[in-house]
């Protein structure tokens, strides 16, 4: 089986090639989906952002820019905001978390550092109920950072913001987490 | 917080990058027919005619910027020719009217005191004094006591024949089926118009007076002739 270059399968997409349709399909079909499941809730509606996005990109793929961005970050792009802009027309309602008076940002960083580095499944566990409370756009954007492991410019571009702000939010988001473990253990 | 020690804090934060890879893996799975779906999904909009409608709409806005550009000026429509050019036909009417007074004050609906027959009776007495020195002249030595008499009766004369003969013209003038007649502005008359046409009139009505009064002289100095 030969694989094909992103540059080959630009060159496909850009003809309407169905072989590079579906060869991007089976190379950023599960990241897209997976990313897509994480801010829109119930499989259907994940499945209908899924293939918005898909056809996006395939009809878009002309505007594709390789010097702002990879492949793989421009369709993070358009998952983002497709799923945001579901959400938004749908009115699909979420229940999160809210720290309106800042309570969060009082919090010491080492008492936060101390509960997220030090090795514990009952902490993994505790953070994994906290996740759970967390809006879908910082949720989305901790999960870009710690699993996919990608950089404040890229998380910062699929978001269509700058990376202090990310950077920003991602800091807050951290000690956010915590406040809710803290509440939750209470 | 800079990237730097947001990537160290990635490294130490080992519990948060923990539960965040389970929660990923307890995630619903893409259904494997999702693609497949998709790709037919993909290959019916494709096989849609993809109607472009773009050009369609520029080209009715072309159509409609060049109906604009084309279409000639409200003045250069076919009823507005007539219109245009009926002032331009009826300036030398409205002197004429000057002229002819009657017909100004019925269009214009101004009062004109005196002028009204005035250049009328002017350009007939004009004609009337030709003709009647004609006759002096020749029968200079048999003229009468009352001379001027016919001669001013043949003025009344040709006044009365005038004077039936232009409701005549003002009638048709009136009667026809022309827009500017039944258009409103027509009716009216600009102030300049208006101060010209009295203007006019004054002067008329002066020459009147002037030639009037040579008549009368030159009727008096007749009767002073015959007398001696």
């Amino acid at each position: 089986m030969t694989t094909i270059t992103d540059i080959d399968l630009l060159q496909g997409l850009r003809k309407q090639s169905p072989k590079a349709q579906q060869q991007m399909l089976e190379r950023y079909g599960n990241d897209v989906f997976a990313q897509v499941a994480r801010l829109v809730p119930g499989v259907e509606n994940a499945e209908e952002v899924y293939q918005d996005v898909f056809i996006k990109v395939f009809r878009n793929i002309t505007m594709y820019d390789a010097e702002k961005s990879s492949l793989r970050t421009w369709i993070s792009h358009i998952a983002y905001n497709e799923s945001v802009s579901f959400l938004r027309h749908k009115k699909v309602p979420v229940i999160y978390y809210e720290d309106r008076e800042g309570e969060a940002e009082k919090l010491s960083e080492s008492e936060v550092e101390a509960t997220f580095g030090q090795p514990n499944p009952e902490t993994v566990q505790l953070i994994r109920a906290a996740l759970k409370h967390l809006p879908p756009d910082e949720r989305a954007i901790i999960t870009m950072f710690y699993y996919e492991e990608m950089s404040l410019k890229d998380i910062a571009y699929v978001t269509e913001s700058i990376p202090t702000t990310v950077a920003s939010k991602l800091s807050r988001t951290r000690k956010k987490l915590y406040k809710i473990i803290k509440m939750l253990q209470s | 917080m800079n990237e730097d020690k947001l990537n160290t804090l990635r490294q130490q934060d080992a519990n948060l990058r923990d539960a965040i890879r389970l929660d990923e893996m307890d995630r619903p799975q893409m259904p494997v027919d999702l693609n497949a779906r998709l790709m037919k999904r993909v290959a019916t909009q494709e096989k849609k005619p993809r109607r472009i409608v773009w050009p369609w709409i520029a080209a009715a806005c072309v159509a409609g910027v060049m109906m604009i550009w084309l279409t000639p000026p409200k003045a250069e429509t076919p009823t507005d020719v007539v219109a245009e050019n009926k002032p331009a036909v009826e300036q030398p009417a409205i002197n004429n009217k000057v002229e002819e007074p009657e017909m100004a004050k019925v269009e214009s609906e101004a009062p004109v005191p005196m002028p009204t027959p005035v250049k009328v009776r002017k350009a007939q007495v004009q004609t009337a004094v030709a003709k009647r020195d004609a006759a002096l002249l020749a029968q200079e030595t048999k003229a009468e006591q009352p001379a001027a008499k016919p001669a001013v009766d043949e003025v009344h004369k040709d006044l009365s024949i005038v004077e039936t003969a232009k409701p005549q013209e003002k009638m048709v003038t009136l009667t026809e089926r022309d827009i500017p007649i039944t258009r409103p502005e027509n009716y009216k008359y600009t102030p300049e118009e208006l101060a010209l046409m009295k203007k006019q009139a004054n002067e008329a009505y002066l020459k009147w007076a002037q030639l009037e009064l040579e008549i009368a002289k030159h009727n008096l100095e007749q009767t002073a002739q015959s007398d001696y």
